[in-house]
């Protein structure tokens, strides 16, 4: 018996693979050069590190009585108001996306054209920035934190719904069946056996979200839809620096803090 | 007796969607109150052949008749009123893991009311005791409140049993009833079907993988083999041979 292996082969290299790879490198590195073109960068300005070294100062110095002054401007206020947009927002869109999870679940005895077109709309909701969504409900409700909380609510559900429709998808369909075999309807199947099983899902989905949106609602009040947004950029434009420190204080303590609590009731829930 | 057949298959063929021929023109009657068992090998269209039975599966040829009145062309409200007559247990058990032991039972009056009341829980005290009693009567009383995914196999297939009881079908169907349980436990789920079956006249279709079981509960034995009824007769008339010839696969076609 023979007991010498073989040597490992060489892998095999031919002209095209060895062509794909550079022409790969080639186009990527065209690409980076050819948008950096199109950016018309400026350069550095010449105050870049006095505002810098001014952001740093204030973080470092900030403005501790604008924390809470009870006049419903100050810092507390106005992270409570960014907090209840991202709250209301998300069950908005919690509650928004149930319906549209089941209809886009691709489950058994369904057409696929139906799961399809749910998807579909899901992308396309998905697809409207939260910022250009608060634009237009500025113009519909004015401005003000009900703009951020329905432009919250709106651009979740396409996410929300999606995580939704493949926790449905995923879900044993026993008790599916059990529910249709006594005679249930399609909407007792829903209530009596889908929704309990699918709570877990919705309730951590819907958590994870939450997290996401006080980060957008910290963002939203830029354009002027409510939260903490609207002070910082104001603080910002008059370059009130100690102020802008205590703001970013604020929001980070905020969303670490939230992270970490909905964090906490997820690990529980698994 | 001149009754009609409580199932009644006339013809019956089912291909799926892929090809299979799950189901090849089967003609069957079961009358009221008899204890069937099907027997046959893993893929032999036994699960096919109750699923059709409540249109779970729809067949592709053919008709299906409970009590007189054709299934297979009910239509949604008619079918939930048919489907309501059938009662099904499961190897899996399907009951809703996170629901509790009342709320799983008390599914099975579903088809009793219109769905925007059970969609509000408005079930009536009635039917509450009559859960409640249900659980009596297979012996998980105490675990009426405790949540379905805390119970062990055995219970949770006793807990599916009072949900079928809760039901008041005329037909129970039984798919592998047995087949995740232990001998013991197996042994008092079948009781609990002849229960149903002797005390509250039910008639009851079960598949079966085991011989032993299928012998001791079963008044007639109907064999399945690649979608094809291969055999049909009564449990006391039937010889160790026709199983041997069942499972082992063996030559074709038997008569009693």
């Amino acid at each position: 018996m023979d007991t010498t292996m073989k040597k490992l082969p060489p892998k095999p290299v031919t002209a095209k693979s060895r062509a794909i790879k550079w022409g790969g490198w080639i186009i990527s590195i065209a690409i980076i050069i050819w948008s950096c073109t199109g950016i018309d960068f400026g350069g550095i300005k010449p105050t870049a590190g006095q505002i810098t070294g001014a952001i740093f100062n204030g973080l470092f110095h900030p403005d501790w009585s604008y924390v809470y002054n009870g006049s419903g401007e100050d810092l507390v206020s106005q992270l409570w108001q960014t907090l209840c947009i991202a709250f209301l927002g998300t069950f908005i869109s919690a509650i928004i996306s149930v319906p549209f999870a089941f209809w886009a679940a691709n489950t058994r005895h369904k057409k696929f054209w139906v799961s399809e077109s749910g998807k579909i709309v899901l992308t396309f909701i998905r697809s409207f920035p939260e910022i250009v969504l608060a634009l237009m409900f500025i113009k519909a409700v004015g401005p003000g934190a009900p703009a951020g909380a329905l432009a919250l609510g709106l651009h979740s559900v396409g996410m929300l719904a999606m995580l939704f429709s493949e926790a449905i998808e995923s879900l044993d369909d026993g008790p599916a069946e059990a529910i249709t075999a006594a005679g249930g309807s399609k909407f007792n199947v829903a209530v009596f056996a889908t929704m309990p099983d699918l709570m877990p899902a919705i309730v951590s989905n819907t958590l994870y979200r939450f997290d996401v949106s006080v980060r957008s609602a910290s963002v939203l009040g830029l354009v002027g839809a409510g939260g903490i947004g609207y002070p910082l950029i104001i603080a910002l434009n008059y370059r009130q620096w100690s102020r802008v420190g205590i703001i970013l204080l604020g929001i980070i303590v905020m969303v670490v803090v939230i992270d970490w609590i909905s964090g906490a009731i997820r690990k529980k829930l698994v | 007796m001149a009754e009609q057949p409580m199932i009644e298959m006339k013809n019956v063929t089912k291909v799926y969607d892929n090809g299979t021929v799950g189901l090849k023109n089967i003609n069957l009657k079961i009358n009221k109150g008899e204890f069937v068992v099907i027997v046959g090998l893993s893929g032999a269209g036994k699960s096919t052949l109750l699923r059709a039975i409540n249109r779970l599966h729809d067949i592709s040829e053919g008709d299906i008749l409970i009590d007189g009145e054709s299934i297979t062309k009910a239509k949604s409200k008619n079918l939930r009123l048919m489907r309501r007559k059938i009662g099904m247990i499961f190897q899996s058990f399907n009951l809703v893991k996170r629901s509790s032991v009342l709320r799983n039972v008390l599914a099975g009056r579903l088809a009793y009311y219109p769905t925007w009341k059970t969609t509000f829980n408005l079930f009536t005290d009635e039917d509450k005791q009559r859960t409640y009693e249900a659980l009596q009567s297979v012996g998980m009383a105490e675990k009426v409140y405790s949540r379905a995914d805390e119970l062990s196999g055995g219970q949770q297939q006793r807990v599916a049993i009072a949900r079928v009881l809760t039901q008041r079908p005329e037909i129970i169907l039984a798919d592998e009833p047995t087949a995740s349980l232990d001998p013991k436990t197996s042994r008092q789920v079948m009781e609990d079907l002849k229960m149903l079956n002797e005390k509250f006249d039910m008639t009851v279709v079960a598949n079966l993988h085991s011989i032993e079981l299928a012998k001791d509960f079963g008044h007639r034995v109907i064999g399945v083999r690649a979608g094809e009824i291969v055999y049909d007769g009564k449990m006391e008339d039937t010889p160790q041979s026709v199983f041997d010839n069942i499972y082992k696969g063996g030559k074709g076609k038997e008569e009693d």
